[in-house]
């Protein structure tokens, strides 16, 4: 912390550069005028060059498994997602429910639910909003509740799993918590947060929601397989997934990383997607699936772990820490549930990564109080069901839902800011108070 | 030369109350591609193309590819749908309400640029200073001008 001290260009004392920094990095991206990545990179070079940190230092802070894991799961996704198969899953459930609106919303929200515990949201609703725009459109229903359904589906669905929201990949790479703990602490209470979401959006829109005869005949033509694009890349597709998911589960008990199977699959997906190709077309669809991953959000988290670190090394999250502990009296249960709360608000309203990757080393700085990291576990998953079901609080809560409200705009039915609050801000808050109580009788007392 | 001389003066026209359904089935029986929309002075108000119809029963989210494929959708139910609904209203809600516009003074080579600049399916309106419909002149009346001023040389090539 000390040596750093004489590196630092100015005069300027390291730690408020580095606090400095952070609040600008965090202000500006929140006003969202410039790319968040360019931003966060900016930010990890000041850390550098202010010799707050060193180049070394700024490396080692960066989290390679979360980096991995993100990168690997892109590389899939976006290969496995040509195959139509999803569309084709939501195309079944709608017409599984012959036509009926409440029952196609359910049915949506469920696919939702399911496909962002294990691809990432923004994907999820990518690939299900669409289809789901052309459904209303067929039903002759505002598509709106729908909409309003799928995007607070794929929050509570991406909290299930360690691979379902950023934030838990995060909280997972850092606590060295596994998918399987994850699975086993997460999933059993999602669909009850589910049902009761999915119960009072029935009160609030299911008796709206009638059509004709005809819109459910017309619901019913569609045809699932025309949306399968490529049966064997499909197959190559299902079998690299499953293998990813019980890779996933069983990782732990072979010392292996989440990153080393995901960047595995990924890499074996690669192979196989052009299995018996000429070289040209290998390479072409080689670049064409390495353009799609998503690396702004790939950079973003690189600048943003630079950033952290930073601030980490002057001390101010410790001091941080301590405060926090103040105020909840180094009480377990009263920490606990101020991690929830404070994350489910904060996450509402500010991207809910960067606000992860600065309570991370927060909540590891109590380890002390509390008696060594082990005990922390509950935080753990406090700071994951706070972080991930905030994001349903507001329309800019989580990149998801920003996509959805892209979608409504341009099907001609724009979703706005306080409409969508009003309606999902109260239900953000029922699902926390849920979450408390979950944690409450299961790991509190 | 100006336009009022290579302009087609007989022109059909229509009203911003008409329904669309009976646009679109002057536009089948006489086979053009577009009807200008004129009040009751002759004042150029738009025009009503096929195109323009069609993109009003296309989503946004269609038309700009969100969805890769979309081979899985009911295409003629979906299409038809919005086709029963958009035809009962007026013309004046699909009409291109900024057609290309030319004066009638205006030079051929003026014109055969604004066709270029504004690229609107190969027409241009033509009107006076008070907005009045004159005529219409189509990219083949261009061509057609230019075979007559001097047919050897340049269509004999």
């Amino acid at each position: 912390m000390h040596e750093t001290t004489s590196h630092v260009i100015f005069g300027i004392d390291p730690t408020w550069m580095a606090v400095s920094i952070l609040l600008i990095v965090y202000g500006v991206i929140m006003a969202e005028k410039f790319n968040r990545a360019v931003l966060s990179l900016l930010g990890a070079g000041l850390m550098i060059l202010c010799g707050v940190i060193t180049q070394q230092q700024a490396v080692a802070g960066i989290d390679f498994n979360t980096i991995g894991l993100l990168t690997g799961m892109m590389v899939i996704v976006s290969i496995s997602q040509k195959t139509g198969m999803f569309q084709y899953v939501a195309i079944k459930a709608a017409k599984a429910v012959k036509g009926d609106p409440w029952g196609i919303l359910v049915m949506l929200s469920v696919v939702t639910a399911v496909f962002s515990a294990f691809l990432d949201n923004v994907t999820t609703v990518l690939l299900i909003a669409p289809v789901t725009l052309l459904i209303t459109d067929a039903l002759g229903i505002k598509p709106y509740p729908f909409l309003f359904a799928q995007i607070l589906a794929s929050n509570i669905g991406g909290t299930a799993t360690l691979i379902g929201d950023p934030p838990n990949i995060m909280i997972g790479s850092a606590a060295g918590l596994s998918f399987y703990e994850f699975l086993v602490n997460l999933a059993p209470i999602t669909p009850f947060i589910f049902l009761v979401t999915i119960l009072a959006i029935w009160v609030m829109f299911g008796r709206g929601l009638h059509a004709t005869d005809d819109a459910k005949a017309l619901v019913m033509e569609f045809n699932e397989n025309d949306a399968i694009q490529d049966v064997p890349l499909l197959k190559k597709s299902l079998f690299v997934l499953a293998a990813v998911i019980g890779g996933f589960t069983v990782a732990h008990s072979f010392h292996l990383e989440p990153a080393s199977i995901a960047m595995f699959g990924a890499a074996l997906l690669l192979l196989l997607q052009t299995w018996g190709q000429d070289t040209h077309a290998k390479d072409h669809a080689y670049e064409g699936i390495m353009a799609e991953v998503e690396w702004t959000t790939i950079f973003f988290f690189v600048g943003l772990f630079i950033i952290v670190t930073g601030v980490e090394h002057t001390g101010v999250i410790e001091m941080l820490a301590h405060k926090t502990l103040e105020l909840t009296g180094g009480d377990f249960n009263a920490t606990a549930g101020a991690i929830l709360w404070v994350s489910a608000i904060a996450s509402a309203l500010i991207d809910n990564i960067p606000f992860v990757a600065t309570m991370i080393p927060l909540i590891e700085s109590m380890a002390p109080t509390f008696g060594g990291a082990d005990a922390l576990v509950p935080f753990w998953w406090a700071l994951a069901l706070g972080a991930c079901l905030g994001g349903n609080g507001s329309l800019i809560g989580a990149s998801a839902n920003l996509i959805v409200a892209g979608f409504a705009q341009r099907a001609g039915h724009p979703i706005y800011f306080l409409q969508f609050m009003k309606h999902a801000f109260l239900l953000m808050l029922m699902s926390i108070a849920i979450a408390h109580a979950y944690l409450y009788l299961r790991y509190l007392s | 030369m100006k336009a009022n001389l290579v302009m087609t003066k007989e022109l059909v026209v229509c009203h911003p109350d008409q329904t669309v359904l009976e646009v679109m089935n002057i536009l089948r029986e006489k086979t053009f591609h577009v009807l200008p929309v004129v009040d009751e002075n002759n004042k150029l108000l738009g025009a009503v193309n096929m195109l323009g119809m069609l993109s009003k029963l296309v989503p946004e989210y269609i038309v700009n590819g969100d969805l890769k494929s979309i081979s899985y959708a009911p295409d003629m139910g979906l299409l038809g749908k919005h086709y029963k609904e958009i035809v009962t209203h007026k013309v004046v809600d699909i009409m291109d309400k900024k057609p290309t516009v030319v004066g009638e003074n205006e030079s051929l080579l003026s014109v055969t640029a604004s066709l270029i600049a504004f690229d609107r399916f190969e027409y241009a309106f033509v009107t006076n200073k008070q907005n009045v419909l004159l005529g219409i002149i189509a990219a083949s009346d261009v061509v057609r001008s230019l075979a007559q001023f001097d047919p050897e040389v340049l269509f004999d090539a």
